[in-house]
Parts: C-alpha cells; sequence; structure tokens
C-alpha cells in the first residue's frame, strides 16, 4: 500500500491506501459504514443495501487537471443522483463520501425494518446474541418500533443441519450469502448454494456428504446473524458469559491464532472449559480462519480418559503414585543410566517444556541423545538459511509470485496453508504442485508435475539445473555470498529436465515460495529434498525478502522449535538403530507411529512417558506423568514460519496433570540441577539468553499487537464475532541467515537416492487431517468425518489382484497383518499403496515396506 | 402498412430458409461482411437511431459501440427471455421469422466480431428453441452462421440456451449470471456487460432483445436514412405492440411509432371489449405505471419520450388494457403477487417490500384492510425505490403508486367497505 488516496468522509479530508474498499476506508479512520453482506475478506455484492451512503466525486478541470471550485472556493463535487452501496465502491482520490445525512440515516432505517420483517427477533435463544452484527447495528440504527405487522412475518425452520457439524436457522437468515461466497470463492468447495428465489431464497447444502468441506466453521462467525451454528456451541452458552483466552492451534504446523471462549461450567466440575474455539485475527498467519480440526478438535483437553495422576508399573499392573515419587524414581534412574538415556520430544510440547527437557538431559551428560518425533522431516539448517522471508503475507501473494507445493497434501496437513494458497492462484500467483500422484491443490493450477515417489529431489535439482541452463542464477548472491556453488554446478551438469514448463513457471516469476513436505521420502531423503529446495532458492535469489523462502510442512504444531531448542530427528533415527537403556518422551507415541520404535521400547530396561492419553507408547512406560494439554497451560510454539506465538491457560487443571516443563525442572532440581523457574515465563527468558535466533521474544513482546488491515477484530458493530480481536499478541518471526546481509549461504549437491524397492507392491503412508491420533479422536463431534481405516490401491494392481474398490482386504507387511477396507480411486500410483497414517489403531509399517493385499472374500 | 418485423403477415412461410432468402433474407448479413467494416456497421445502425426494443430504449448502436475495440472476445446474448406480463411479440418473431432474427444477431456479431451468439430462451419457450435450433443449422448449412463465415475467415456460432423460467433472468446481468451457470440474480454494475469483467464470462458482451435484432437486417440493406422516415425522429422505425386484455381483438401490432394510443386501441385491435369503456392502460405490463384512460393520454403519440412525459414508459409495448369494470385494487394486487414471486431476494428492499406489500394487498382483498395498511401502502415503496441493485424493486412499486395515484377511491371503499371488490371478504 505505497499510494494513498485523498478521499473526504461527512466534509473532512483523509488519507488512504489508494484502492481500497470504501468501508474499510472510512473504518480506517473510525467512520462506521454499517454492513451485512460486506467482508473484507471476499468480493463485494451489494447485496444488502445497509451500507448506503451519499456519493460523489470531486470534479476536475479536464484542461488543468485542477478541481473546480465554487464560488466560496470549495470543491465543486459532482453527486450521484440516488444513495450508493458503499461497499461496492473502492476509493481514489476525489472521493466525497457523507455516511450520516438524514437521507442515509434514514435509509439505513429503512433497510432494517425491511430486514427484521423476515427475522424471527428470537435474540433471548439465540447463540449469536451478545454478538450479533444484526443485534448491534438494529440497536445502533433501527427504527426502534416497525410499522410490520408481526403476524405477516414469514417463519421457516429452526435446526436445519447442514451437516453434522452446522446447523441452519432458516428464519434467522438474512441472504447475505457470506457463507456460499466463503465456500464458492476462497473455499472452491461447492458444498453450500442457494435454492429458490425471493423471499423463499434459503441456503441449502448440496454436497453429499452434506457441507463437505474442511473449512465449515468459518461459515458461522462470518454468519452476521445466528442463522449458522455450531453443534460443538449452539446453545452452550451466552456470549458474554464467555471469557476470550488467546490459545495456538496445537494439530498443525501453520500455528493458527485461536480464541478459545471459555467459561466456569458445572459440565466441568466448576472449572474453567473451553466452551468453542474460534479464530483469532492474525494477518501474517491465519488471518481470521481455520479449519475444523482446529475448531471442533479442542475436546482431548477434558476427555474422560486423560491421565490424571503419575503411575509407575508395579508387578504388570499401574500404581499410582505421588509427584514427589515419581521425581524422586525418574531422577534416581537418570542417574544410573546417565548418558545410555534417550529423550524423545513430541511435536506438541512447547518451546518451553523442550527448553527445560534438554536442561534435565544435559544433567545427565555432557551430550545428550535429543530427538524429535515424528522424525519424518528435517533441514534445521537449511530453514535458519533460507526459511520463508519475515513478514510474509500469503494473502497478499498475486501474479509476481510462484509456489511450489512439494511432496505434500497440504490441505490434509496444514489446512490454512492450502486456502491461503488456493486464493492466492485465485489472485494470479503461479502455483505449482509437485507431487507423486494427484492431491486436491492440482485443481487450483495448470501446472502438476507428477513424479515417481523416489524422484522428488531429481525433480528439484532439475530445476536448478533448469535455473542454470536459462541463467536465471543471481548473480550477485553467488558472486558475494554464497559458498559451494562450484560443486553444485558441477553436479547440476548434465542433468535432464523431465518439468521444462513447471521450472519456468518458478523461474520467471519475480518472488518463489516453496512448500516442502515429506510424503514418500525417507528422512535421508528429505534432508536431501530440503537442500535442493534451497539450492535452488539460493542460486535464484528468491531468498531473504518477504515472500520468497522454504516452508517446511512439519509433522506437528511445534516441531520447529524442538529443532530451534536442538532436538533432532538424526538423533531419533540413531536412538532407534543404536537403542538406548532408557527412554525418556514427552508427548510422543512413536509406538503407534512406527513397529521398529514400538519394538525398540518393548526392549528397553527402563521407559519414563508423559503423555494426555495411554497410548501405545505409554502402555510400555514404567512410569506415566500426565501432562497438561495445550488448554490448562501457557507456553509457545514456533509455526512452520518460523514464528514464535504464546498461548495461554484456557481450562481448569484436570487430576495432578503439570506442564512439561514443570515435570522436567522438578526432576532436575533432585539432579541437584537449578531450582525450578517459577513460571513460562521464565522459561522463555532463559531460552531468550541462551537460544540466538529467541533473544528479545520475551513474553510481553510476544503479546504485542498491532492495528491490523483490513481490521475485522475490532470493537465495531457489524463484522460480529467477539473472538477475533487478538489479544494474545501477533508472535515474532525469527530472521534467517539469508535475511543477514553478512552471512554466508552454503549450497551442495542434493544427492538423489532412489527407495530400494523391496517387492512388487510397497507402502507410502501419506499424512490426513482427520484421523484417529490421541488429540482428535476425543471430539466427538467429528467422527463422521474420519473415515474408517482403509488403504489406496492402484487400479491396475487392484485388477491384477481381483480387488473392487470397497472390497475388505489383507494386508501383510513384515510382521503386520491388519485388515481393512481397499479403495482404488486412480489416486495411487502403480506399485505403490496408500497407506493412511493413524486411522487404524495399531502398529503402522514403515515407508516402502513391501506388502500384500489379498482380498477377502465375503 | 409496411411490416419490417412481422412479415409473416405477408408472407406465412418465411420461416423457411428458402422462402426468407427469396425475401432478400441475409442480404445485410452479405452486404455487411462483404461491403462493410465492423465499425461502418456500427455506424449505420447508430445513424438509425434505432432503440432497444426490450424495454429500456437505450441506442442499440451506442450500446455496440461501447465494446472495446481491443477485446480479445467478445459476445452477443440475445435476450429472448421475454417474460413480462402482457409480452408475447418476440415468441412471434422466432416462430414465424426466426431467421430474421438470426441475421440480426449474426451482424451485431459481426459489428462487434464476437466469438460467439447465444440465444437465451425463456424456459417456457422449449418447442421453439428446439425449432430455432434447426433453423440455426441451415443458416450453418449455407455458411452463414458457423466457421468461416461466406469466405471471410470470420467465425461465430449461435448456441441456444434455455432459462429455468424466471422473470429476473430478462434482466441483462441476471441473464448473464443464468447463462453461466450460475444463480439467475442480477450483478452490481460497474462493470457493464459492454465493458471487460461485465460481460458474459466476464468477457465484453453486447445483449439485445429479439425484436431490436430483427430490425437490423432491414437498416444494413435500406440504409439508416429510410429507416428514421418510419416513425418519429426520436422514436424511429415500427414497433410491435402486443396488445391483451378486455380488447375486441388481441394480438400484436406492427405500427410505426408515433401512432397515438387511440390509433392503436380502436383503429388497430378493434377496441373495448363487449363495448365497455377503457379504464386504464398498462403500457409496458406490469413493470411500468398505469395511465387512466384520459383523453390526454389517449390521444398522445406512441413514442418513447411521449409515454415517459405521461409518467409511464414504452418498455417493450406491452398494452394490457382493462375497462371499466376492473378492480384496480385487485389488479395491482396481482401485479404485487407477481413481483412478489419473481423477486430473486437477492437485494433486502425488494425481498423483503415484495413480500410486505403482497401481505397487505392480500388483507385488504380479504377485507381486512386497515388506514395503517394505506399508510403503509404509501411508505413500503419508497422504502424500495431507489435503493435496489436492479430496476425490479423500482418496477415493483409501480402497481402501487401508480394505482394509489390515479385510483385512490377505491382503495377507501376496500377499507370503508369490505364488501366492495370482485373477492369476497373471507375470515382468515
Amino acid at each position: 500500500m505505497t499510494k494513498t488516496a485523498t478521499i473526504m468522509i461527512d466534509d473532512q479530508t483523509y488519507q488512504v491506501p489508494d484502492g481500497i474498499n470504501l468501508v474499510d476506508a472510512a473504518k480506517l479512520h473510525g467512520i462506521t459504514i454499517p454492513v451485512f453482506c460486506y467482508h473484507p475478506k471476499m468480493e463485494s455484492v451489494g447485496m444488502c443495501r445497509m451500507c448506503l451512503v451519499e456519493l460523489g466525486s470531486i470534479s476536475v478541470n479536464r484542461d488543468t487537471g485542477e478541481p473546480d471550485l465554487n464560488d466560496d472556493g470549495s470543491p465543486v463535487v459532482r453527486w450521484f443522483p440516488k444513495l450508493q452501496t458503499a461497499c461496492t465502491q473502492t476509493v481514489r482520490d476525489g472521493t466525497v463520501v457523507r455516511t450520516s445525512t438524514a437521507q442515509v440515516l434514514e435509509a439505513r432505517d429503512n433497510i432494517l425494518e425491511f430486514i427484521l420483517t423476515s427475522h424471527p427477533l428470537d435474540c433471548p435463544i439465540c447463540d449469536k446474541g451478545g454478538e450479533c452484527p444484526l443485534q448491534n447495528l438494529t440497536m445502533a440504527y433501527g427504527p426502534g418500533r416497525s410499522n410490520f405487522i408481526y403476524d405477516d412475518k414469514l417463519h421457516l425452520d429452526k435446526h436445519v443441519p447442514l451437516g453434522e457439524l452446522i446447523y441452519l436457522d432458516r428464519e434467522r437468515c438474512i441472504q447475505c450469502a457470506r457463507c456460499t461466497r466463503f465456500c464458492d470463492e476462497l473455499v472452491g468447495d461447492d458444498v453450500l448454494a442457494f435454492h429458490e428465489r425471493g423471499r423463499s431464497l434459503q441456503i441449502v447444502t448440496i454436497s453429499d456428504p452434506p457441507f463437505d468441506t474442511k473449512f465449515s466453521g468459518n461459515t458461522t462467525d462470518i454468519c452476521p446473524v445466528g442463522a449458522l451454528t455450531t453443534a460443538d456451541f449452539r446453545f452452550g452458552a451466552r456470549p458474554w458469559e464467555l471469557d476470550e483466552v488467546p490459545t495456538i492451534c496445537p494439530h498443525c504446523p501453520v500455528g493458527c491464532n485461536l480464541s478459545a471462549s471459555t467459561r466456569i461450567d458445572r459440565d466441568f466440575g466448576g472449572k474453567k472449559m473451553i466452551k468453542r474455539i474460534m479464530p483469532r485475527q492474525n494477518e501474517l498467519v491465519n488471518e481470521i480462519w481455520t479449519c475444523d480440526k482446529g475448531r471442533f478438535g479442542h475436546h482431548h483437553s477434558r476427555a474422560a480418559d486423560r491421565l490424571q495422576h503419575p503411575m509407575m508399573r508395579q508387578g504388570g499392573e499401574w500404581v499410582k503414585i505421588d509427584w514427589a515419587t515419581a521425581y524422586h524414581q525418574i531422577a534416581s534412574k537418570l542417574k544410573k543410566y546417565a548418558d545410555s538415556a534417550g529423550f524423545l520430544a513430541g511435536p506438541t510440547l512447547s518451546n518451553e517444556d523442550l527448553w527445560e527437557l534438554r536442561q534435565l538431559a544435559e544433567l545427565t551428560g555432557d551430550t545428550p541423545r535429543l530427538g524429535v518425533w515424528p522424525a519424518a522431516m528435517t533441514g534445521a539448517g537449511v530453514v535458519a538459511q533460507v526459511g520463508i522471508g519475515v513478514n510474509t503475507r500469503l494473502q497478499d501473494v498475486g501474479p509476481e509470485t510462484a509456489i511450489l507445493v512439494i511432496a505434500s497434501d497440504l490441505e490434509e496437513e496444514a489446512p490454512i496453508w492450502w486456502l491461503q494458497i488456493k486464493q492466492a492462484a485465485d489472485r494470479g500467483a503461479a502455483v505449482v504442485v509437485a507431487n507423486a500422484r494427484e492431491t486436491k491443490l492440482d485443481r487450483v493450477t495448470h501446472t502438476v508435475v507428477h513424479y515417481d515417489y523416489g524422484d522428488a529431489v531429481a525433480v528439484l535439482n532439475s530445476f536448478a539445473a533448469r535455473a542454470r541452463s536459462r541463467r536465471k542464477t543471481s548473480k550477485a548472491l553467488l558472486d558475494n555470498r554464497v559458498d559451494g556453488y562450484d560443486d553444485l554446478a558441477a553436479g547440476l551438469k548434465g542433468t535432464r529436465v523431465p518439468f521444462a514448463d513447471a521450472a519456468d513457471v518458478l523461474l520467471d516469476a519475480e518472488n518463489v515460495i516453496v512448500f516442502a513436505g515429506a510424503e514418500g521420502l525417507t528422512l535421508d531423503q528429505h534432508r536431501e529434498l530440503m537442500q535442493a529446495a534451497a539450492n535452488l532458492l539460493i542460486i535464484t535469489g528468491h531468498v531473504g525478502r518477504q515472500n520468497n523462502g522454504l516452508v517446511p510442512v512439519w509433522p506437528g504444531a511445534n516441531v520447529q522449535g524442538a529443532l530451534d531448542i536442538g532436538f533432532s530427528p538424526e538423533t531419533t533415527a540413531s536412538l532407534i538403530d543404536e537403542p538406548p537403556a532408557m527412554w525418556f518422551i514427552g508427548g510422543a507415541d512413536p509406538a503407534a507411529d512406527d513397529s521398529q520404535a514400538a519394538h525398540v521400547l518393548a526392549n528397553a530396561e527402563f521407559v519414563v512417558v508423559g503423555a494426555q492419553f495411554m497410548t501405545a507408547t505409554a502402555a510400555q512406560a514404567d512410569i506415566i506423568l500426565p501432562r497438561q494439554s495445550f488448554a490448562e497451560r501457557e507456553g509457545t510454539y514456533t509455526n512452520g514460519m518460523r514464528r514464535v506465538q504464546r498461548f495461554y491457560a484456557a481450562q481448569g487443571p484436570v487430576g495432578d496433570a503439570l506442564p512439561d516443563w514443570t515435570i522436567y525442572a522438578q526432576i532436575g532440581a533432585r539432579l541437584k540441577g537449578p531450582k525450578p523457574p517459577v513460571s513460562a515465563a521464565a522459561v522463555m527468558r532463559a531460552i531468550t539468553q541462551h537460544v540466538p535466533r529467541y533473544a528479545g521474544m520475551g513474553y510481553s513482546s510476544l503479546a504485542h499487537v498491532e492495528a491490523q488491515f483490513p481490521d475485522v477484530g475490532g470493537d465495531d458493530l457489524y463484522y460480529g464475532g467477539t473472538a477475533y480481536a487478538n489479544h494474545g499478541g501477533l508472535g515474532v518471526q525469527w530472521a534467517t541467515d539469508a535475511e543477514d546481509d553478512s552471512a554466508r549461504l552454503v549450497v551442495r549437491p542434493a544427492q538423489i537416492e532412489k527407495p530400494e524397492k523391496s517387492g512388487d507392491l510397497c507402502i507410502v503412508p501419506v499424512r490426513l487431517l482427520y484421523d484417529r491420533g490421541p488429540l482428535f479422536e476425543p471430539s466427538d463431534i467429528m467422527h463422521q468425518r474420519v473415515p474408517e481405516p482403509y488403504l489406496e490401491l492402484n487400479s491396475q494392481d487392484a485388477a491384477h489382484l481381483s480387488i473392487a474398490d470397497g472390497d475388505r482386504v489383507m494386508v501383510t507387511a513384515g510382521e503386520i497383518q491388519i485388515e481393512t477396507a481397499a479403495r482404488v480411486n486412480g489416486h495411487a500410483p502403480e506399485g505403490v499403496v496408500l497407506w493412511p497414517r493413524r486411522l487404524a489403531h495399531g502398529p503402522a509399517p514403515a515407508l516402502f515396506s513391501a506388502c500384500s493385499v489379498q482380498k477377502i472374500e465375503e | 402498412m409496411i411490416h419490417i418485423l412481422l412479415r409473416d403477415l405477408e408472407i406465412p412461410d418465411i420461416w423457411q430458409f428458402d422462402t426468407y432468402t427469396a425475401n432478400g433474407g441475409y442480404d445485410g448479413l452479405k452486404k455487411a461482411v462483404h461491403d462493410l467494416s465492423p465499425a461502418e456497421t456500427i455506424q449505420i445502425v447508430m445513424d438509425s437511431n434505432l432503440r432497444g426494443r426490450g424495454g429500456a430504449g437505450f441506442s442499440t448502436g451506442r450500446k455496440w459501440s461501447f465494446i472495446p475495440k481491443d477485446a480479445e472476445t467478445t459476445y452477443v446474448v440475445v435476450n429472448a427471455d421475454e417474460s413480462e406480463p402482457g409480452t408475447f411479440k418476440d415468441r412471434q418473431l422466432l416462430e414465424k421469422n426466426p431467421h430474421q432474427v438470426i441475421e440480426g444477431a449474426m451482424l451485431a456479431a459481426y459489428a462487434i466480431q464476437a466469438a460467439a451468439v447465444y440465444v437465451y430462451c425463456r424456459g417456457e419457450f422449449w418447442d421453439l428453441a428446439h425449432a430455432l435450433e434447426d433453423r440455426i443449422e441451415e443458416a450453418r448449412q449455407a455458411n452463414l452462421v458457423g466457421d468461416d463465415i461466406l469466405g471471410t475467415g470470420w467465425d461465430c456460432d449461435v448456441h441456444v440456451h434455455l432459462g429455468a423460467g424466471a422473470y429476473i433472468c430478462g434482466e441483462e446481468s441476471a441473464l448473464l449470471n443464468s447463462l453461466q451457470g450460475l444463480l439467475g440474480q442480477p450483478r452490481v454494475r460497474p462493470p457493464f456487460p459492454a465493458q471487460m469483467g461485465g460481460g458474459l464470462y466476464y468477457q465484453p458482451t453486447v445483449v439485445n432483445n429479439v425484436e431490436t435484432l430483427a430490425n437490423v437486417p432491414w437498416i444494413i440493406v435500406n440504409g439508416a436514412d429510410a429507416y428514421k422516415k418510419i416513425g418519429t425522429p426520436e422514436s424511429p422505425g415500427t414497433k410491435i405492440f402486443c396488445v391483451s386484455g378486455h380488447v375486441a381483438k388481441p394480438g400484436n401490432y406492427e405500427i410505426p411509432l408515433g401512432l397515438t394510443f387511440r390509433e392503436l386501441i380502436y383503429d388497430h385491435a378493434g377496441g373495448i371489449l363487449n363495448g365497455k369503456r377503457l379504464k386504464a392502460i398498462l403500457p409496458s405490463g406490469a413493470s411500468g405505471p398505469v395511465l387512466k384512460a384520459t383523453d390526454e393520454v389517449l390521444d398522445a403519440p406512441l413514442t418513447y419520450e411521449s409515454v415517459a412525459a405521461l409518467g409511464s414508459t414504452l418498455g417493450s409495448a406491452s398494452f394490457i388494457l382493462m375497462d371499466e369494470d376492473t378492480d384496480m385494487v385487485w389488479a395491482a394486487a396481482k401485479m404485487i403477487h407477481f413481483f412478489k414471486d419473481e423477486s430473486c431476494g437477492k437485494c433486502t428492499p425488494c425481498r423483503e417490500g415484495t413480500y410486505w406489500l403482497d401481505k397487505i394487498y392480500a388483507r385488504l382483498l380479504r377485507g381486512e384492510g386497515t388506514a395503517h395498511d394505506l399508510e403503509m401502502l404509501e411508505k413500503v415503496p419508497n422504502q424500495i425505490a431507489g435503493v435496489t441493485l436492479c430496476a425490479l424493486g423500482d418496477f415493483a412499486v409501480n402497481p402501487v403508486l401508480a394505482t394509489l395515484e390515479h385510483f385512490r377511491d377505491e382503495y377507501e371503499q376496500y377499507i370503508h367497505q369490505p364488501e366492495f371488490g370482485p373477492e369476497p371478504a373471507q375470515a382468515l
């Protein structure tokens, strides 16, 4: 927003960014133009007519370019003869608007009277009551009494399920089309539509299953009335009883800023509980959206089967112990095993937990083994060099930018990034999707690269080779800041470029962002993939700038934090290959994810597991430590774009569970460690002093909030939802080496290591958003969305095996034998069995393990 | 009497390709593509001062000239959604003289170098639409439609599309939405259809009424000056008047613009049924204000400007005549009920306002009307008019405001003498 426009609102002159919407422009200066259908995240449609204003423009002399003047020296304004909708206007120099004349006020009064003729006025029992734009604007501008005869009112169905998550109250609907436009325009899922016309116009779902989108909950936030409510919250509480607690979603690397609406509630023993989750505005992260997993997947925090007390295994039985005993026992075991202990951190441990775990580990030896779980992705060093530029705003990305998504099914792994990339494509950004199979992102672009599993690194290498052959390299960077280029160049010589068109899409863009996942890649291959991505970005100069750089699609909410604090997936691999005698595991469930890990744990001498639930891993423990969920405690997560973000305690305690950092510090104190810190903030202070990238990220700076544009979370009367307002902080993103002009950047040839094909059919695990993981399964409300366990077969392979879509099959992979359903829908490449992770309980086969699939006859 | 449009009255078989061509058919298109540039074609139509016959009366040539010259893809859309109550002229043209409509559309397409022509027929025209496809195929076989038209290298095909029976889809931007497979609701303008982003598939598009296009071949063959000799300077040409209601000879009458109401009604249409007195005239279906049949009105010329001066509009010239026995409150109620049914529901005032008005009229007709209702009939229309997204909202208030203006006494009778009126008062 470089250019400004001078406009007049209510006879005052203002400077506003040129070309923005008039409603937003007025709001920037605190002037209300009330709206119902307009939403700053969507195209305006001018339907509700609430924003009628007197509109004109300053008359300019065509010859001189100077404004024409009245006798009194004031500029001549050419007014439209009729009132105009402000929401369909963008501002430019000379725009003149009057927002509060008698004519305008009367028009608003009239529109409100019309809207209310069809509205049931059941505010006392409406979930939206208290944070309802219609209620607010009626109070502010309404006629006070209606001329409409109440008996003439049209009454419609009040409990229409649009699927099992969202309910529609037909008579509250004011036909603003925000929900249908959100689904059609922003998400692109054809799931909601208007049916009929006139006063019979009504919202219907047109998909099977109904309202089939991963973003359905957002429609309830943007609904300006109580027409759309969630099954999770409806009739659950009144907005004014709720205490909004800022939190961060623990489910994926996007790090959506959320607001936990909490209340002291009898359903939770008189303790504070989360009544609903809503997105909290952070334009640098999730804007004002979140996916349905983030919104409805919070029930794990108060699930009945949460671990409540420390427990010790005695003679095959679990015995409840107190914390002091647990600390003492563990401390003595750590003393005993010392540097033959291994530490494993899960993806939902906060930075504070990770720090204290490292402190504890360091008390056992100088070079403790610190592993992170899942150990599917690596590349901390690469991210530190060329991670996405600071202050990247995906929602500003347009035709000047190309986005490559490789080896990731992004909608399943990081839905909000998928949503933002889809919208970027709509704005003209060039999207390149590279994967071994079709994913939903393919539909937003014409540039799709389907490689064979194992060829992801080769694809990126070929792009880099293309950059060299087309001389699209950045001379300034290569001459002055890059080490290892000669080796890389030599390695790229003669590289075949099978997808030149896709390469050129990236090479011809001004900005390039790469989202890299790890589907179908071993850890070693993934290391090379990250390097290959870094090579491409560095040699083409797409680093160290806003809207350029690398985004790893980490397999968890705080994997980035774990890497930052010194945990590594390579260590995890070595822990499994050369197992320690004692395992200390926090918030990870390797036994469920990996059959080899399960085997190793079963043979360990002593296992300590911090867990929320009795997971497969906890079941193998000698001591179980009940950890608090994200809801009960404070902490910080670092998202996939390296933004460190605070979450706050939203829920009352469950049993004796404690935050992990407290547990670790208490054990450390019994190993002659320092006195335990008194607060998460104190732990963070220690991190800021010892982890250079986190310098200056104290809790107060992380809580800093600035005005955001568009302003949807303010105290306006018309965007609705009290939860948008961000009072918890925008977080702080740490800068990469590329952003420091004096730092050297390193490239090296990325090795192509083809996987060993161990059989005719090999398993490739894939990630699904809706799975049966321990943090999601307790949300009963989502159960209909979680598919029954299945695997996906290529149609050729299925034909050979006489297996049809939907058949029951027996899969054998090594020692694992599981009965499941087969899907044959054309997505699996030949020779590959796609295996959704965490859909079935029980052990999971490893990547590329050979398998056989047999049809089970009825 | 000259028939430019309803030539089937003289040549009953003109719907047949051979008959049409034997009577000068497609000469206009041939002349244009061989002898005229697109710009010259536009200029001739502009000079003829042909005005849009769909209702708005906008200059057709100017409309064509708004298409950006650098537009890569443009379209012509033929508005055959003929859905104004009392309008049935386009049906006759498409049934009886279809090739002339196709030729007119192709001339428009040539003038703006369109990539394709779409004929949007109202859903009830399914039989007609199927026949029209055969007529188009005949033209295609004769190399007048399709690829490399008349050997000039210009490609332009004509497609027929059936709507689903919504009045609002006669409104051009709702029509375009419907044609694109979207909900039939009007668009925000600007951009207008002729502008980038406003037309079919968001490309610059000319949307013309069937009758408008049917005039074009004659104009191209005979020239703008010849056309302007018919009718009046401001409203040249002939116009088809659809006369219905309490009239002796209902039907379509093509007469030069500028004759009087009286000439149309009494000389051509045989006067009022059963010799009764004419009470009121709807000159443009339900959407234009009703006129009281005074001598001033009857002696006024039928031109766009003079009907506007009378406080109504010529519109699509669907003349619904009402005799002395007509209950004007009942008539207004019928029209309001129509608009309530046909409001698309997109914008608040029209959706809610027509519902409200319909409720009031229903109460009046039940004999339960109150003074409050009469007050509301004056207030609610003013809450609708001028603030809606499209013109339907403005049309919808005309039956109320015009009948209140001319026949207020009948409303008062409904309030004070509930037994008055054609429908007996009924309890709910």
